[in-house]
């Protein structure tokens, strides 16, 4: 009898070891618990200062509720999946957190985000939010999911020097496509150790590799805005020669040896070295990136580089033939949400004003080189003054174009990424490798959703 | 089987052996030895890199003495969120899913060896096809039990599963071990009227001792080097084992911080190295570990 | 009564082997995802996964870089390697053997994750490896992606060999000296020794070894993820990587359990092969 009543206990032992495990917060004495998730690397960290700040703050002004700051180290990537990864159970989900806007209308639809809709109706900030800003934090249900935390632009970035060696005019202003080649083939030739023209490919750099690489060239092809989902009728484009050309052009690029080596390409943290060493060192031509890039370069940036506003020079992305509107640039940018399961979701909406108030937004915009999306913001003398690219960044937004706002687009996002990757490694051809994203599309969202444009 | 190969061969040992070493045996010797060196250079060269590049100032990939000793990359790993935290956590879960393991191991190895059972031997099927479960095959499920069961982020939830993965091979080993204690011990103690747990506790377990080592360490070795298994189910830094910590610090500078990445992994390794010394100095090397896996 | 001691074990291995052993089956029969709406609420899905894997061309390849990783860093070059080293040693002079045992050793001790780190810093572009053919006049390739499947296979031979080495080391000192001296006495040279009389008295334990190893290198998954992370594209995207992948990165993970399925009943056919080459022996015992 002794032994069943020893093993008894040890399997209640046991039994109780595993239940206690999720219970961590929560008792309902006044005390309360916020969980914050966002990205924090070595290169990004304008968020850890603004939610270490916010954190203070709320924490003064809230008796009793302690804010639990959990940043993800790691690439977008790696951060998508551990938050979508956490969000699958009320324990380890986030109250308040960092949102891709990419990823937003399918974590909605998972639902993972709390409807906003009540919460911002009471809100006085909310007016300030412009209308694309709002749109950006909405579900396909049409309601507000998120709030936006600043968006941003995409353009060439070159360093003058380089071109100027190459016997390029400066400033630079390509017309199309061909210039591209026609300034990477002076550069090559002149300054062998220099790499001319980078475009990101590949599945490794994650959505930066589509966002500021393939989709600079397809939205500037005949399609235009409608050359990867059509608009009209809400169906995505297949079989277009545009998407082709887009390949051959990046194959291009690769084949000639203009873009970073195939191996460099695939690594997922290369993009520190463009910023890091390459053009501080000279090494690098141009690159396609985002209107941030200052934020790596100005006084306390990751990569602080005081030469940078009179070393580099930006300028839009031509179209293919220079086709209207003459330039093309992408528009992202991340969301703060309040996790769906939270427990004082009017704590964590509170928190998240507060991180989105006047004072905090004007500080991270300028720190992280975003474009301001409050009005108040943009209009502060410090934004427009925060570095020498603000205006010429900003006026991009007249040419911009938006990702598909549907909840399919992440993993439609995916098979881009492995069609360039499948290029640049020379694994297909770009004929092969658009045919292989025409089925892998058509499986995703079924044959009624896709429109041939032959 | 030896029947077959040594038909009618004398068995007398020949004692002068050494002594008329033939020149051709002498070759051999030679052609083993050169052989040797060759395979453990080839073996040793990743290693010296390791160690090298972690004292070394101005390290790269690049396996050199190196040009200025310094204990700088150590200091800058050994921060409490790099290194300190996450080093007790391994500790922590290695240690508990090594008791744990052990002591369920040793429960049910009791009945498999003491008692004949007509389920022993189908168990023993059982448990031999858990041996060979390749874990990484599960970790999409053991991700959704884990969701289901509320275990996510847990360190108790992943010691679990941890032990769960070992258990076949500890269960497995423990049999062997126990076969190999008399039964007559045990006998006269229950003629005392001591339980049968009692007589596992006080007579079985401290007579095989060593295999009890062998079982410890090889789940601490499992638990201390699993990455996959905490990269899936735990997720918060604080709770993180010094796996993942590492992990993310490649991630981030793999392609910079060399010497540092250098020095951390060696700290990360220290103690597995620490304890294989001192236990295969205590059990007679490594043919104490290998002959157990033997079966 | 007497089995109750088995309770808690057989307890903890049901709910977290048994358990996911059969939510993969019935998992891979669902288009659950990491997001979207099929996270909130997965549907029925039938086989629909599996003939999506018969489709894919990325599958089969994927099963051929697994069977060539396991046969030849496992089954070809573990096994000869740490038998002929276990051989060299019974023959070498025993200072050199037990400096020798040490390094090889080493690299089995050390966790699988600075392990892959170290075999990424010799095998990439301005790594050792290309130092040594700097020395000798070559200019080597970047390994991890012109030739990943080379780098990971030699890397996991590095790592594993150690582990057949001493198990081999373990049965020969096992083989009584009178039988090898005897046939040396019968006119046997070294090599026919090895092969007639020594060979055949360790068969059972090279066949342990062997599906031991085997079942270990199919489910390698740290050492290919921090060297190539499967890639360059799918190059050295084993089947454990390449449901990885699918589950978690794109958040597939009704098709990442079907892969993961495949991958359970490889191990399973292998087991029943291990297990029954186990038998003969257990029973002569019993």
């Amino acid at each position: 009898m002794r032994t069943t009543t020893r093993l008894g206990v040890a399997t209640l032992a046991l039994g109780s070891l595993l239940g206690v495990a999720g219970c961590t917060s929560d008792v309902d004495d006044g005390t309360a618990v916020l969980k914050v998730t966002y990205i924090k690397t070595d290169a990004f960290t304008a968020l850890d200062t603004l939610f270490t700040n916010v954190k203070t703050e709320f924490e003064a002004t809230h008796d009793g509720v302690t804010v639990e700051l959990l940043p993800v180290a790691g690439t977008d990537d790696d951060y998508a999946t551990k938050l979508a990864l956490s969000h699958r159970s009320a324990e380890t989900a986030p109250d308040v957190f960092y949102e891709d806007t990419m990823a937003l209308r399918a974590d909605v639809e998972a639902g993972f985000l709390l409807n906003l809709d009540s919460y911002v109706a009471d809100w006085d900030d909310w007016a300030q939010f412009d209308d694309a800003a709002k749109a950006a934090g909405a579900g396909d249900d049409g309601s507000i999911y998120a709030v936006s935390l600043g968006t941003d632009t995409r353009a060439i970035w070159y360093r003058t020097s380089v071109f100027e060696a190459a016997g390029i005019e400066v400033p630079w202003e390509p017309r199309s496509w061909q210039d591209i080649l026609d300034a990477a083939a002076a550069i090559s030739a002149s300054q062998p150790g220099v790499v001319p023209f980078n475009l990101y490919a590949g599945t490794a750099t994650g959505e930066g590799s589509n966002m500021q690489g393939f989709y600079q060239l397809l939205y500037g092809t005949e399609l235009g805005a409608d050359a990867l989902y059509d608009s009209a009728t809400s169906k995505w484009v297949t079989g277009s020669a545009g998407f082709i050309e887009s390949l051959e052009f990046i194959d291009t690029l690769y084949r000639e040896g203009y873009a970073l080596s195939v191996a460099e390409a695939l690594d997922g943290n290369i993009w520190q070295q463009v910023f890091g060493t390459m053009f501080p060192e000279g090494t690098l031509g141009a690159t396609v990136e985002g209107s941030y890039t200052p934020s790596f370069w100005i006084d306390g940036g990751s990569f602080e580089w005081p030469e940078y506003a009179k070393e580099m020079a930006t300028v839009a992305f031509p179209t293919q033939h220079g086709q209207a509107p003459g330039g093309v640039s992408m528009s992202g940018g991340w969301t703060l949400a309040v996790g769906a399961q939270s427990a004082h979701p009017e704590l964590a909406f509170e928190f998240l004003t507060m991180a989105l108030n006047f004072e905090n937004s004007l500080a991270y915009v300028n720190e992280n080189s975003q474009i301001a999306v409050r009005a108040d913001v943009a209009a502060d003398p410090s934004y427009t003054a925060a570095n020498p690219f603000v205006g010429a960044v900003t006026e991009l937004v007249s040419v911009t174009n938006f990702r598909p706002a549907t909840a399919e687009y992440n993993q439609i996002s995916v098979e881009v990424q492995k069609a360039t990757e499948a290029v640049i490694t020379g694994s297909l051809t770009p004929r092969e490798a658009a045919a292989a994203y025409d089925a892998a599309v058509e499986a995703i969202v079924g044959p009624d959703r896709v429109i041939t444009q032959g | 089987m030896s029947a077959r190969v040594t038909p009618g061969l004398p068995v007398a040992p020949v004692r002068a052996r050494r002594s008329v070493a033939s020149p051709s045996k002498r070759t051999v010797a030679a052609f083993a030895n050169a052989s040797l060196v060759l395979v453990a250079l080839c073996f040793a060269l990743p290693l010296a890199w390791l160690v090298f590049a972690a004292f070394d100032a101005d390290s790269t990939y690049q396996t050199r003495l190196p040009t200025e000793l310094t204990l700088d990359n150590f200091t800058a790993v050994l921060t409490p969120e790099l290194t300190f935290v996450p080093m007790w956590n391994s500790l922590v879960i290695s240690v508990s899913t090594a008791v744990l393991t052990v002591v369920l191991a040793l429960l049910a190895a009791y009945p498999l060896s003491r008692y004949q059972a007509r389920f022993n031997r189908p168990f023993m099927y059982i448990v031999l096809f858990g041996t060979c479960l390749p874990i990484t095959a599960i970790m999409v499920p053991v991700y959704a039990l884990f969701v289901a069961l509320h275990l996510l982020d847990s360190i108790p939830g992943t010691v679990a599963f941890l032990a769960a993965s070992s258990l076949p091979v500890a269960i497995y080993l423990a049999k062997n071990f126990m076969d190999a204690v008399p039964l007559e011990l045990e006998e006269a103690a229950w003629m005392d009227g001591a339980s049968a747990m009692r007589a596992l506790r006080t007579i079985v377990a401290p007579l095989m001792r060593p295999g009890i080592a062998v079982i410890s360490i090889y789940v601490f070795f499992a638990a201390w080097g699993n990455f996959f298994v905490p990269f899936i189910l735990l997720l918060s830094p604080s709770r993180q084992p010094a796996a993942i910590s590492i992990y993310s610090f490649f991630g981030q500078y793999g392609t910079v911080a060399y010497g540092q990445l250098a020095a951390f992994s060696l700290i990360y390794a220290v103690p597995v190295i620490t304890l294989y010394v001192l236990v295969a100095r205590g059990i007679g090397g490594s043919f104490a570990l290998a002959g157990a896996v033997k079966g | 009564m007497r089995t109750l001691p088995l309770v808690p074990a057989v307890i903890l291995m049901a709910v977290f082997l048994l358990g996911p052993i059969i939510w993969s089956l019935v998992g891979s029969l669902t288009n659950a995802a990491l997001t979207g709406r099929a996270a909130a609420d997965p549907q029925w899905v039938g086989l629909a996964n599996y003939a999506a894997l018969l489709a894919d061309p990325v599958f089969p390849k994927s099963v051929g870089l697994t069977v060539v990783f396991t046969l030849v860093s496992a089954v070809l070059a573990q096994t000869f390697l740490g038998l002929g080293l276990a051989v060299a040693m019974t023959r070498a002079s025993a200072g050199l053997g037990a400096v020798v045992a040490t390094v090889v050793v080493a690299a089995w001790i050390l966790p699988e994750l600075v392990a892959a780190f170290v075999a990424y810093a010799f095998f990439s572009q301005d790594g050792t490896l290309n130092q040594l053919l700097g020395v000798l006049g070559l200019e080597g390739p970047n390994w991890l992606f012109s030739f990943p499947m080379i780098a990971v296979i030699f890397a996991n031979i590095w790592r594993g060999t150690a582990f057949s080495m001493m198990i081999y080391q373990a049965a020969l000192n096992e083989v009584p000296q009178e039988i090898t001296e005897a046939a040396m006495l019968d006119g046997a040279n070294g090599a026919k020794r090895l092969v007639y009389v020594t060979l055949p008295m360790i068969r059972q334990t090279i066949t342990t070894t062997l599906m031991l190893i085997t079942l270990q290198t199919l489910s390698v998954f740290t050492l290919i993820w921090v060297m190539t992370a499967g890639g360059p594209g799918n190059d050295s995207a084993t089947l454990p990587i390449y449901a990885f992948t699918e589950a978690f990165r794109f958040g597939n993970i009704g098709y990442g359990t079907a892969i993961a399925t495949v991958m359970l009943a490889v191990g399973a056919v292998f087991s029943v092969v291990y297990i029954r080459a186990l038998r003969v022996p257990r029973e002569r015992a019993a």
